[in-house]
């Protein structure tokens, strides 16, 4: 009865067409949840179906069936829906002092896949967006190289291109919840990512043109805005300004590095970095320069004051670590989420997504009691390397209270955290890099609500 | 549809079948398209490093590259009177949410952080910067704010030397003067607490059943904080 409860197994699954391997997972599954799901309130009924209303009325034709539709061209570019109006980029408009040097949010509560619209990408700037005009823009590279070479960005489209699906995070995704609860909302506590299709030039392609000096550790990019962004990227044999060895762990991103002049297929948004920005996959997304013009090979660090002041974290042993560059393991599940409420008892998927900055994700595992037990999770394919990975479950919702939450463990072995193991060696003022694991509560009354376990 | 329409459709894909056979064809006689990724040429210039100059504008924590020229005290701090002290303070204490010069006492602000009450709103110059070089260049690089690299290279050095005093840097005195040699030497009080992340430093398992026996503290929200409410309740479907 309990397999029924939670997880029903559609009726005819094979004649449908469900390899029988699949619907053995899916039993599989199916199980393994429902003895996870042991707090679970027994119902009376198997059937989820039971207790439907009756239709009844004769259907009529809705107003669109009756006239002429808008002829082709008639939106040049293309917009969503008039009715999709309210899935827009956000911002907070407490957490920064204006919105030139600030940050807006993805919402990921309407987003089905692993691709963001573009038109959704989340946005930061340290200066504001500018339009560069990309007939006038160049791309220098320079320092510890054989030759110096300057690349307009048509001289850039014509090289060898690269192109790969990767997710871009912003370090300080989910940072106001270090401290306690503060957002009822998944675009808020996950909303400072992406992930997009970008094309571009392989770094390695022009460290080839120009003939980089293997004595070069470090190189930066610089952008063509007013904060004229910098950042140190380690490759192999980087010291940092004390002399100590950067891990190895952070020392090859680099080679999957791109000069990217589109996304999704097309051109960069201006927000984005317009004409060309800098990516590399994995790392916090600040050291992915926007609308860079400059590119320096050199043997050490910068410390910039990105690098001194702002990208660091506070300690609780009142050290300030530095170079915390790759968003490691993280999932979030985006339905449910704080951001709609459950729509009646019976069957849902729990969906979301997993993310690492070190690879691929491996394992999704879904808890529903709070993480007392968990339940692998389906992964979506594609399942590619710095990549998100949509994953789902079945759910049958009977109407008690939850505590949903996912866990990702990526290829290298890395099991996302909990925020008690979190905060046990980051303490509390940390602000970057909150990766914990994210439990959403449903309530009796289908609310969704952000919570927090302080104490497993 | 009528006849001229299709005609014209026919003779599109006509063209189109044309123009794709002679792209073939040249294809099959271009011996570098391969592909083997032969090394890239006949793409972009040379530049010389004294074109560059304008633009090589980065200065390394120990002094690499900082400017010609110098700044004072008394100069930097008309400056930033006039464009900096509406955002930062007049006193470096920060205003409309903008950063202070000024934090608490670098052994204050280590205590603070061992008792995990430090705030972003307790970080300055004299508990949270390492080297007095990357403050000028980060001053000449992206200050003021409204007006970016807007600063000769003698007034960014005069308000460098300027916060620095506000924030009682040791051995910025009010005559001290700050230029390509006197910035490196500049020990700041927090550069000691600087440390690189040496890796993963948590260690999570995969546990799979009865993970932990007892009840679990759930924490809510305790207050609403401004209108952040974003969703749209899915109605039953309804007659």
């Amino acid at each position: 009865m309990s397999e029924n409860m939670i997880n029903p197994v559609p009726e005819g699954a094979n004649k449908a067409g469900v390899a029988s391997s699949d619907r053995r997972k899916f039993l599989r599954k199916s199980v393994a949840l429902a003895a996870g799901g042991a707090a679970i309130a027994a119902t009376t009924s198997a059937n989820a179906a039971d207790g439907l209303n009756t239709w009844t009325t004769p259907l009529k034709n809705e107003p669109t069936r009756h006239m002429l539709g808008r002829g082709v061209v008639s939106v040049p570019y293309g917009l969503p829906s008039k009715y999709e109006a309210g899935v827009v980029r956000r911002n907070v408009g407490w957490l920064t002092a204006d919105t030139i040097a600030s940050i807006s949010f993805t919402p990921w509560q309407d987003l089905h896949g692993i691709i963001t619209p573009n038109g959704l990408h989340f946005e930061r700037y340290h200066a504001g967006a500018v339009d560069v005009d990309p007939e006038k823009h160049r791309l220098v590279v320079h320092g510890m190289v054989k030759q110096p070479m300057i690349f307009t960005v048509d001289d850039l489209k014509r090289m060898p291109s690269h192109t790969a699906i990767h997710f871009l995070e912003c370090p300080a995704n989910g940072a106001m919840e270090w401290r306690g609860v503060q957002m009822d909302s998944l675009q808020f506590t996950h909303g400072m990512m992406s992930c997009s299709e970008w094309t571009g030039v392989k770094l390695t392609t022009l460290m080839e043109m120009v003939g980089v000096d293997p004595k070069a550790t470090w190189f930066y990019g610089e952008g063509t805005d007013g904060s004229a962004l910098q950042r140190s990227i380690p490759m192999e044999g980087a010291h940092d300004q004390h002399g100590k060895p950067i891990p190895a762990l952070y020392t090859s991103h680099y080679r999957d590095a791109m000069v990217c002049y589109a996304m999704n297929g097309e051109a960069l948004r201006p927000e984005n970095g317009y004409p060309i920005r800098l990516f590399v996959p994995g790392f916090e997304a600040n050291v992915s320069t926007k609308y860079l013009r400059r590119l320096m090979f050199v043997d050490k660090p910068l410390v910039t004051y990105q690098e001194t002041k702002h990208y660091i974290e506070v300690l609780p042993n009142g050290m300030i670590r530095q170079y915390n560059l790759v968003n490691e393991a993280n999932s979030v599940i985006t339905s449910p989420c704080p951001d709609f409420k459950m729509n009646g008892k019976g069957t849902y998927e729990i969906r979301g997504i997993a993310w690492s900055g070190y690879g691929k994700i491996k394992h999704v595992d879904v808890s529903i009691d709070g993480g007392k037990n968990w339940t692998e999770a389906n992964l979506v394919e594609p399942v590619l390397s710095k990549c998100l990975t949509k994953f789902t479950l079945p759910f049958q919702w009977d109407g008690s209270e939850h505590l949903i939450m996912s866990r990702a463990t990526d290829e290298t072995g890395y099991v996302q955290p909990t925020l008690k193991q979190l905060r046990e060696v980051r303490g509390f003022n940390s602000i970057y890099h909150k990766n914990s694991i994210q439990v959403w509560k449903i309530e009796k009354t289908g609310e969704v609500k952000n919570v927090q376990i302080e104490n497993v | 549809m009528s006849k001229s329409k299709m005609s014209n459709w026919g003779l599109g894909l006509a063209a189109a079948a044309v123009a794709l056979t002679l792209s073939n064809s040249a294809f099959a006689f271009d011996t570098s398209a391969d592909k083997s990724a032969p090394k890239v040429a006949g793409i972009g210039m040379n530049i010389t490093d004294a074109a560059i100059k304008p633009w090589n504008i980065s200065y390394f924590y120990d002094g690499t590259n900082l400017p010609d020229g110098s700044g004072t005290v008394s100069a930097g701090e008309k400056i930033y009177s006039a464009q900096c002290a509406m955002c930062h303070g007049d006193f470096g204490e920060g205003a409309h949410g903008y950063p202070k010069m000024v934090g608490d006492p670098v052994d204050q602000f280590e205590a603070s952080a061992k008792a995990g009450v430090d705030a972003v709103s307790n970080r300055g110059l004299n508990n949270n910067w390492g080297n007095a070089p990357t403050l000028m260049d980060m001053i000449h690089r992206h200050m003021p704010f409204y007006a970016p690299g807007t600063l000769t290279a003698d007034e960014a050095y005069s308000v460098t030397c300027y916060v620095m005093n506000l924030a009682s840097i040791p051995g910025v005195g009010d005559d001290f003067v700050c230029d390509k040699t006197s910035l490196p030497k500049i020990k700041m009080p927090a550069e000691p607490l600087y440390v690189t992340n040496s890796g993963p430093d948590t260690d999570n398992t995969r546990c799979m059943k009865d993970c932990y026996k007892g009840t679990e503290f759930v924490v809510e929200k305790a207050a609403a904080i401004g209108d952040v409410s974003v969703g749209k309740v899915q109605k039953k479907d309804t007659q």
